[in-house]
C-alpha cells in the first residue's frame, strides 16, 4: 500500500518545466530518499504537496486523501520542513513550538517531548532568531515532527548541521517508522546520506523521475545500463550525467 | 478566538503595544500642548449662553483632528507593516501555510487585533479630550450626554479608520518587503493630507473624500450633522462600510488567486 502517490505530477513555469510527469510511489512506514541535482524540482515537488505550489497538471493522493479536494485533511497529516527552517525570530524556540502546538490542538507536553527529541531543551528559551543555522534546523524539523504526524516531508533537513548534528538527525530520521509509524520523505543532493537512511529512492533531474526503486534495484539498474556500481554516489552522477548528455544539457 | 490569541503571541517583543501607546499619548498631547499654549484662542468660541454655540469637543477637535487623525493613520501603517513583518522576516507565514489552517485567520486575526489597538489609541485620545474639556470649558464634562458625545465622536472616529485599517494589512500581506508597503502607506497618508478639504466636499472631486486614507481626516462637520441628525453626515459611515466589504472581498480573491497562481 502506497502512502503517498503521484500521478503525471507536472508543474510549468512560464516556459520552464520544473517537475515533468512525475510518477512517485512511497510505501507506508518507509523513508523515501528524494535524490537529485540542485533545481531538479526536489523542493518544487515537495511543495505541491503542501498546497505551497498549485500542480500545472498530474495529481496525487496522500493516505487516500486527493489534493485538492482534500487539502486541509492532508496538511492535517503531514510535518514539513521545507527548504529553510520557517519560524517567528521575535519569539523562542520552545514559543515557536507553542503556536505550532495551539494550530494543531496538541497538548502542552507534545512541544516538551520534541524539544527534546531534537535536542532543543537547553536553549528552548532563546530566541529563534539567536539559533545558529543548525538550531534553526532542529527547531524546523521539531516544527515538523510536533504531534507524529503520519506523513513526514523533509527538505534537506542536515543542511547546515555538523557532522555530529547530520549524524544525530539521519538516526533520528532512520529510527521514525519504528518510532512513530510514520512514512518520511526526505530530500537530498547528497547520495552518501540517503544510501544511509532510505529504503526507496526516487532520482529526479531536470524534472523528470530518472528512477524509483530499492537501492538494490539501483544496483542492477545501473549495472544494465553499464554504470558504475561500485560506489553509489559515481552511479548517482553517471546517471544525472548520461541524462544531461540526452537532453543536451551542460552544467 | 483562537486565531486572536494566537496572533497576539506572534506579536511578542516586537514593540506594537508600546508603539500605540506611545502614539496614543503623543497623539493625545496635541489638544493639551495646543490648550496649555493658546486656550484663549478656543475658549472664545465656546458661547454656551448663546442659542447657536459649538459644543467643546467640537471645537477642540476642528483644532486638533487633522493632527490626530495624521498620526493614528502612520500608527495604523507602522502597526499593520510590524505584524505581516514577523510573518515575512524569518518565513513563519509559510510555516503557516503548511499547518491545517484556513487561509483567512492570519488576516482576520490581525485585523481584530489592529481594531483593538487602534480602539486603544482613540481611548487614550478622548480621555486627552475630556480633561482638556473639563479643565479648560467650564462644566462641559458635566452629565452622561457628555460622555455620550465623546464616545460617539470617537466611535464615528474608529468607524472612517476601518476601511484604511483594512487596506494597509492587505498592502502588507501582499508586499513581502515591508518597505515597500511601508512605502505605499506612507504615500497614501500624504496624498490624502494633500486633498484640499474645501474642493472634496463640494466641487468636482468629491468622490476623492471617500478615499480610505482621507476619511479619518474628516471629523468634526460631519459629526456635527450627525448629532443634528442631518442624513448626509452618515454617508462617510456608508462609505465605510462598502469599503470594509470591498477590501474583505479583494484580500479573499487576492488569497485565492495567490494560491492559483503559486
Amino acid at each position: 500500500m502506497y502512502m503517498m502517490e503521484t500521478c503525471n505530477l507536472t508543474k510549468t513555469y512560464e516556459g520552464f518545466t520544473a517537475v515533468s510527469n512525475v510518477s512517485l510511489h512511497i510505501p507506508q512506514g518507509a523513508v523515501y530518499g528524494f535524490l537529485g541535482p540542485n533545481g531538479a524540482g526536489k523542493s518544487t515537488t515537495m511543495k505541491m504537496f503542501l498546497g505551497l505550489t498549485r500542480p500545472t497538471s498530474g495529481s496525487f493522493t496522500i493516505d487516500g486523501r486527493q489534493y485538492p479536494r482534500d487539502r486541509m485533511e492532508i496538511l492535517r497529516k503531514v510535518g514539513s520542513f521545507i527548504e529553510a527552517p520557517a519560524f517567528y525570530g521575535n519569539l523562542s524556540g520552545e514559543e515557536n513550538l507553542d503556536v505550532i502546538r495551539q494550530i494543531l490542538g496538541l497538548p502542552k507536553s507534545a512541544v516538551t517531548e520534541v524539544l527534546e527529541l531534537v535536542g532543543l531543551t537547553p536553549f528552548r528559551k532563546r530566541l529563534a532568531r539567536k539559533y545558529s543555522l543548525g538550531m534553526k534546523q532542529r527547531l524546523g524539523l521539531a516544527g515538523a515532527l510536533i504531534g507524529h504526524p503520519p506523513v513526514l516531508i523533509l527538505d534537506e533537513p542536515t543542511n547546515g548541521l555538523d557532522p555530529v548534528g547530520i549524524h544525530e538527525i539521519r538516526n533520528l530520521i532512520r529510527s521514525l517508522p519504528q518510532r512513530y509509524d510514520c512514512t518520511v520523505l526526505v530530500s537530498s543532493h547528497l547520495l552518501s546520506e540517503v544510501e544511509l537512511m532510505a529504503d526507496n529512492i526516487g532520482i529526479l533531474n531536470h524534472g523528470h523521475l530518472l528512477f524509483e526503486g530499492t537501492l538494490e534495484d539501483l544496483k542492477s539498474s545501473a549495472a544494465s545500463q553499464g554504470y558504475p556500481t561500485d560506489n553509489l554516489e559515481d552511479t548517482f552522477l553517471a546517471m544525472v550525467d548520461a541524462d544531461n548528455r540526452q537532453r543536451g544539457v551542460t552544467r | 478566538m483562537r486565531g486572536i490569541v494566537l496572533e497576539w503571541k506572534k506579536e511578542k517583543r516586537t514593540g506594537i503595544l508600546p508603539a500605540f501607546l506611545g502614539g496614543g499619548i503623543l497623539a493625545g498631547a496635541v489638544p493639551l500642548a495646543n490648550m496649555a499654549f493658546r486656550s484663549e484662542m478656543y475658549l472664545k468660541q465656546y458661547t454656551p449662553w448663546m442659542q447657536v454655540s459649538r459644543t467643546p469637543f467640537a471645537i477642540l477637535l476642528d483644532a486638533n483632528w487633522q493632527m490626530m487623525a495624521m498620526l493614528n493613520m502612520l500608527l495604523v501603517v507602522t502597526g499593520a507593516c510590524l505584524l505581516y513583518h514577523t510573518e515575512y522576516a524569518d518565513n513563519g507565514l509559510q510555516k503557516m501555510r503548511t499547518l491545517p489552517l484556513w487561509e483567512g485567520t492570519c488576516f482576520l486575526g490581525k485585523t481584530v487585533l489592529l481594531f483593538f489597538l487602534s480602539l486603544l489609541l482613540l481611548a487614550i485620545e478622548a480621555g486627552a479630550i475630556a480633561f482638556c474639556a473639563g479643565h479648560w470649558f467650564e462644566g462641559a464634562m458635566e452629565g452622561i450626554s457628555a460622555w455620550l458625545e465623546l464616545g460617539l465622536y470617537f466611535g464615528y472616529a474608529f468607524l472612517r479608520m476601518v476601511p484604511c485599517i483594512l487596506l494597509s494589512l492587505l498592502v502588507a500581506e501582499a508586499c513581502r518587503n515591508m518597505w515597500i508597503s511601508l512605502g505605499i502607506g506612507v504615500l497614501c497618508l500624504f496624498t490624502a493630507t494633500l486633498l484640499p478639504a474645501q474642493v472634496m466636499s463640494s466641487g468636482k472631486i468629491q468622490f476623492l473624500a471617500f478615499f480610505p486614507f482621507a476619511m479619518p481626516f474628516r471629523m468634526t462637520t460631519d459629526m456635527e450633522g450627525i448629532l443634528e441628525n442631518v442624513a448626509g453626515g452618515m454617508w462617510d459611515l456608508y462609505a465605510a462600510a462598502i469599503w470594509a466589504a470591498v477590501l474583505v472581498l479583494a484580500g479573499w480573491l487576492y488569497r485565492k488567486g495567490r494560491r492559483a497562481w503559486a
